[in-house]
């Protein structure tokens, strides 16, 4: 696998992570990020005052949750991500049914668990201070999907049809944004829904005929449910195809160890690991340098 | 000598054990809870003076008591007698609860406790493990009825407790928390019905959220109204076409008030969600006649037959909302003049600050007073209450939008209290406005954020730098009796009681008393231990009055702490309950 040579700056990054994360780690908990806790942003964890330490610097402390589409796939480049910092990867798989979660709750996870977390899309002024995101790993698409083989592109879907979004998405708010500008008879009715789950399933039921889902999630869909096999993925024609590139969460202060992973991650996009991954799980992302 | 010594010492051990037993059993006789008694139905319509049995202590959601012991004479002299430290973890914005000089407790841990109303000694506590996954948060409010304290939880579940003991009776689940359903705020029994609504209505589970009717002997759900109508009725076809799998929102996260004469419940329903038209798709509006957009029943009062769930009418407040103006708050049940006559009103208060008054036997709309700056509402017809909505204070996806109040409102969940001393309404109120942008905040796939709009909170334009206000409104004529002003944000419930007072909390931990007449400060306590963000209450015990408050930071209106960053809380944020009485 990736060896440090294969990115030789981060050696000096290496050297100095030895010393800061233990310094990091005495520093106050990250609650002190209440400059203005407002309140989706103030991120609380019960009994976070009990909560030491950690005690071995020469872990990368990473979670993955299985209810992200791509948790197997991001596991893989947080193992590498490890590796290529010369530390030894320690998974942490969160196992929760909990259908939604408000992002306040990571930062428990966080305090408990890992230093970084897989799965978070780069949304410019998307996150709170006490939060950061390291670069991209990869990126991805919204998807536009239909189950109506003489649909290839959004184009083609008769004004009255309705498009079902997972709600609140970037693409879900393109899509709403240049709907607003067309003639009212031009129109698609627009329905939310609260998770690319819900959409595809109004997809199959026949409630809409074309969704707009996280294209990682139809892939996750398409492999564990059959039912799922013959949604096809369409142009998103007239509109632009909406891409976000995910990387991982960390807490705000990890301004040191967000840094190394950055070089990390662009080492191994570099060198082609992170492409060999997706590759490995046919996984509908792309590696941008 | 010897044999009688030892006899002696016998005796005296003898008689020292015995009056040991009889200490014990003085002490045992002496325990309050042994003389607690049931609480009946005519209790809850008309409750003891020494009493505080439900949420807003009476069933018309007044929120006032007529204890006078304490007054505007001597509440100078008011000390605090007790304090008692809540489990930390979790935010409370605790309502105690005190029967026969018992006080009853819910800490944020749903860690239940009995403590001696006098003097805090803790008598029992029972404690509901909340499933992993769930954080632990506390409820306004509970009930107690007959024998039983009856706690809502925030797995959604429904507990009875055996009010002597702490001992569980029954437990009944109402939702599944896995969806985001929730509770967080308690009960009201109603004609032997236990009425309780649902919050947490957001992406995890369409269809909006509910009310239930629940049999008090052992739980089972009786009824089910849904906050968000459905079928083919007008009610049901206002959500612009979209179905009932795409309808968010309609959160009934406020205990209602009930009306014995009418036999009904009055209760709020919040905003739909998410906050923004647009993406909520009732924005733009359909082109089909046989639709509208107005998302009922979000922020309505619904009337309801707490013995069959029977929706007998309802009033919508704001339609197509898209600023998370709630108008969920407390319901005040008042007979107040009306163009010549006494009409049965039901009044309340939503975020906008504008107090509105319906004809609590048919629904009809009545009159309204704004209170805090607004810029949302640019008039409101005075037939029929309906809103004209400024539009340049709707969001818009590319653009940022001002408007006030903010997302928390000119009064958030701190409930307004009636003084029947004074007719006035007391509010506590504050004044901010908010440039509002639309953002996608769907960070990661199960990690969500907010309803899609972000709030930049500001003082209002011409702001004299005094955010907090508490105000008294006469709601005979609607008029403006005082109104007090400080930079710090009022961040508790009103008090008012028969001794011409009215206790506030702040955030910066201060609880004051007014005059109720003249808004004159008459006491203020030392900083205390957090801010102030509950619901006072004030009880007797033995002929000696106290009052009580429960400081935490609960989030509500401490959202305000980024226009008052010199306000500085601790960091564990602490709970603590402090009862004050005035020196024997």
């Amino acid at each position: 696998m990736l060896a440090v040579v294969a990115f030789p700056h981060l050696a000096v990054l290496l050297m100095a992570l030895g010393l800061a994360v233990p310094v990091a780690a005495l520093l106050p908990a990250p609650v002190a990020a209440q400059q203005e806790p407002e309140f989706f942003d103030q991120p609380y964890a019960p009994g976070e005052w009990n909560i030491g330490r950690r005690m071995d610097e020469a872990q990368l402390r990473y979670c993955v949750d299985h209810r992200d589409p791509d948790w197997e796939v991001a596991a893989a480049i947080a193992d590498a991500v490890a590796q290529g910092l010369l530390l030894e990867p320690r998974r942490y798989v969160v196992e929760s049914d909990f259908v939604l979660e408000d992002i306040t709750k990571i930062y428990q996870i966080m305090l408990e668990h890992c230093d970084m977390h897989m799965g978070f899309k780069l949304i410019p002024e998307g996150y709170s201070d006490w939060i950061t995101v390291t670069r991209a790993y990869y990126e991805a698409e919204y998807a536009f999907v239909t189950a109506d083989p003489d649909i290839h592109a959004l184009a083609d879907l008769a004004p009255s049809r309705p498009i079902g979004a997972t709600m609140g998405t970037s693409a879900h708010i393109r899509l709403v944004s240049y709907l607003t500008a067309l003639p009212v008879a031009k129109r698609w009715p627009t329905y939310p829904y609260g998770s690319s789950d819900l959409a595809l399933q109004s997809l199959l039921n026949g409630t809409v005929d074309v969704a707009v889902v996280w294209a990682p999630s139809l892939w996750a869909k398409q492999r564990e449910d059959p039912a799922y096999a013959n949604l096809h993925v369409i142009d998103s024609n007239p509109l632009p195809p909406t891409t976000m590139g995910v990387g991982a969460l960390m807490l705000g202060d990890e301004t040191f160890l967000r840094n190394a992973v950055g070089e990390a991650i662009t080492a191994l996009i570099e060198d082609g690991t992170i492409q060999s991954i997706l590759e490995e799980y046919e996984f509908p992302a792309t590696v941008k340098p | 000598m010897k044999s009688s010594s030892k006899l002696t010492a016998i005796l005296a051990v003898a008689a020292s054990l015995t009056s040991l037993a009889g200490v014990q059993a003085s002490v045992a006789q002496e325990n309050p809870i042994d003389k607690l008694t049931p609480v009946t139905n005519e209790m809850l319509l008309n409750p003891p003076d020494s009493d505080w049995l439900m949420w807003r202590r009476t069933y018309d959601g007044w929120g006032y008591s007529p204890l006078d012991q304490i007054n505007k004479t001597n509440v100078k002299d008011l000390k605090l007698v007790w304090a008692w430290g809540m489990s930390p973890g979790g935010r409370t914005q605790e309502t105690p609860l005190v029967h026969d000089g018992i006080m009853f407790l819910q800490n944020s841990t749903t860690l239940i406790q009995a403590l001696d109303a006098a003097t805090g000694d803790l008598i029992w506590e029972y404690k509901y493990d909340l499933p992993e996954g769930v954080n632990p948060g506390g409820e306004r409010s509970k009930a107690i009825f007959g024998d039983k304290l009856i706690i809502a939880t925030r797995d959604a579940q429904l507990i009875a407790l055996e009010a002597k003991t702490g001992k569980l009776v029954w437990k009944n689940s109402v939702a599944n928390s896995k969806f985001g359903f929730s509770f967080s705020s308690g009960p009201i029994v109603a004609n032997g019905v236990v009425v309780q609504g649902t919050t947490g209505c957001g992406g995890g589970q369409p269809g909006g959220c509910f009310y239930t009717g629940h049999d008090v002997d052992t739980g089972k759900e009786l009824w089910r109204v849904h906050t968000i109508a459905r079928g083919d009725t007008p009610e049901g076809k206002s959500w612009n076409g979209v179905p009932v799998e795409s309808r968010y929102g309609g959160s009934a996260w406020i205990t209602g008030a009930y009306d014995p004469e009418q036999n009904l419940i009055f209760a709020g329903v919040g905003q739909p969600y998410p906050w923004n038209m647009e993406i909520a798709g009732l924005l733009p509006k359909s082109s089909d006649p046989n639709v509208t957009n107005d998302a009922l029943y979000t922020n309505s009062t619904l009337a309801i037959d707490p013995n069959t769930g029977e929706l007998k009418w309802y009033h919508q407040y704001l339609p197509t909302d898209s600023l998370d103006l709630d108008y969920v708050y407390e319901r005040m049940l008042i007979d107040l003049p009306v163009n010549g006559e006494v009409r049965k009103t039901v009044v309340t208060t939503g975020k906008l600050g504008i107090i509105e008054a319906l004809d609590r036997t048919t629904g009809e709309w009545l009159w309204a007073k704004e209170t805090v700056p607004q810029n949302v509402v640019a008039s409101i017809d005075q037939k029929t209450g309906a809103k004209t909505i400024n539009q340049d204070t709707i969001p818009k996806i590319g653009e940022t939008t001002f408007n006030c109040p903010a997302d928390p409102g000119g009064r958030a969940w701190q409930a307004t209290a009636y003084s029947p001393r004074t007719k006035a309404l007391y509010l506590p109120t504050v004044e901010f406005c908010s440039n509002t942008t639309v953002q996608p905040l769907d960070p990661g796939e199960i990690y969500t954020g907010g309803g899609r709009q972000t709030y930049a909170r500001v003082p209002t334009p011409d702001s004299d730098g005094n955010i907090g206000q508490v105000r008294a409104v006469n709601l005979d004529d609607q008029s403006d009796m005082w109104m007090y002003r400080q930079h710090p944000p009022v961040t508790s419930s009103t008090l008012p009681t028969g001794g011409g007072l009215v206790f506030v909390g702040s955030l910066d931990r201060k609880f004051m008393a007014f005059d109720d007449e003249t808004g004159e400060k008459l006491w203020e306590s030392g900083k205390l231990s957090n801010s102030l963000e509950s619901f006072p209450i004030t009880y007797s015990v033995g002929g000696k009055q106290y009052v009580a408050i429960t400081a935490n930071w609960a989030s509500g209106l401490g959202r305000l702490q980024s226009l008052t960053p010199e306000i500085k809380l601790p960091k564990d944020n602490p709970a603590t309950l402090y009862v004050f009485a005035l020196p024997d």
